[in-house]
């Protein structure tokens, strides 16, 4: 979890992070995998998660599940979503 | 329409004082008898309404008090006589829904107001085109829009609903054999919920959604100017559309000379924000929908179904209607 460097799809995830919302002026190694999305962290708020809860869904076809304890921790972290949607997407690291 | 009491209640709180019992019976009497044996007994159940429903009838006096001033038409202004009528337009409203359950008021009574097109945007959608998003009020009749799903050539119509007594209408509406629509019941929007919908939308699927109804549990609002008074609007419709970057159009069905008409117009063509200026954009699309419901209200000025108080400022110590 609080591996200094990113991995590749932790990179991709952080890259659609910045697209969706037009963070235009973060790159993606600005956003550490461990650190929070919302709130004190990178200061996303629900909005932001449902658009990039679609965004996901489009990029790796994802599904989020709508018991939202679960969603929350999903999408705390980069580090999270990226184990999220390599367990979603069957095997490895699935950057592409 | 509600009891007086101390505590304003939420529209999504009350029933619409127990019309569900009201309007099951109505149905049934209707079936059987018809609907002219029936008007008397509107009549009679529209003034238990009015003679018990204090509030409901403060409410429909600001209405039209704030109408006739915001228009300066001074034809408009409230008299009891005028507020009656509105709690009978409303009880006509109700029969005219039946009728329609019934088959008896259809496509071929309704006349289309649509100068844009948007009923052909509907129909393309058979053809692979994606859905888009159809923001309705309670201004007018409601019910009778179902007859566009008709019209609209069997594109499915998803109605997003708040209130929970919608199973009791699912109910209602599949005796009287009305399954084109479906109405989703919406609690909170959150990611699965717009997945769902993204997903209907590219299907060819269009959404409905009131866009003058604050729900009960979403902190998502925002108040803007209605009729010369700050009153709050949902951002509900707002924010899906620019999830969604799904076009937005206005809809409603005002009886006007006794004749249905359902008017669409295009609203938003492709809803975005800049993200530090969500707020403010949503805000804006909220202003010009209330000004443009404002416009809407003066066509019929007497078929605004909102009994609720709309406005938040006159809680007590108002006079009586």
């Amino acid at each position: 979890m609080n591996a200094p460097t990113q991995t590749a799809l932790e990179q991709a995830i952080a890259q659609l992070i910045i697209d969706t919302l037009n963070l235009e002026d973060l790159q993606a190694s600005d956003i550490p995998p461990a650190q929070p999305l919302f709130g004190e962290g990178l200061g996303l708020d629900s909005v932001d998660a449902l658009e990039l809860a679609l965004a996901l869904q489009k990029r790796y076809g994802i599904r989020v599940e709508s018991d939202a304890k679960n969603a929350r921790e999903h999408f705390a972290t980069v580090a999270n979503l990226a184990a999220y949607v390599a367990s979603q997407q069957g095997a490895g690291d699935g950057a592409h | 329409m509600s009891d007086a009491g101390v505590q304003e209640p939420h529209w999504a709180a009350q029933k619409e004082r127990g019309s569900f019992a009201l309007m099951k019976l109505t149905a049934l009497a209707l079936r059987h008898l018809g609907r002219r044996p029936m008007t008397p007994v509107l009549y009679l159940i529209v003034l238990y309404f009015f003679v018990f429903g204090r509030r409901a009838r403060r409410n429909i006096r600001q209405y039209q008090t704030y109408l006739a001033n915001w228009s300066g038409r001074d034809e408009l202004r409230s008299t009891t006589r005028r507020v009656f009528g509105q709690f009978m337009a409303f009880g006509e409203s109700l029969l005219d829904r039946l009728d329609v359950w019934h088959g008896r008021l259809g496509p071929a009574q309704v006349e289309l107001h649509d100068p844009a097109g948007v009923r052909d945007q509907l129909r393309q959608c058979l053809h692979g085109g994606r859905g888009q998003i159809l923001v309705c009020t309670h201004l007018g009749n409601l019910d009778v829009c179902r007859a566009l799903a008709e019209m609209g050539e069997q594109v499915p119509l998803n109605v997003l609903v708040h209130n929970r007594h919608v199973a009791h209408f699912n109910q209602l509406q599949s005796e009287a054999g009305d399954r084109q629509l479906r109405l989703l019941q919406v609690s909170e929007m959150d990611a699965a919920l717009m997945l769902d919908l993204s997903q209907r939308l590219d299907r060819g699927e269009w959404l409905a959604i009131a866009g003058d109804r604050v729900p009960l549990n979403d902190g998502r609002r925002v108040n803007v100017d209605f009729l010369g008074h700050v009153a709050p609007f949902p951002q509900g419709p707002w924010l899906m559309a620019g999830l969604l970057r799904c076009p937005v159009n206005l809809m409603c069905c005002l009886k006007i000379d006794g004749r249905y008409q359902i008017r669409l117009e295009p609203f938003l063509d492709l809803p975005t924000w800049e993200r530090g200026r969500r707020e403010q954009t949503i805000a804006q699309w909220t202003q010009r929908y209330a000004d443009r419901l404002a416009q809407l209200c003066l066509l019929a000025p007497q078929q605004w179904f909102n009994f609720y108080a709309y406005w938040p400022s006159i809680h007590q110590g108002e006079t009586d209607a």
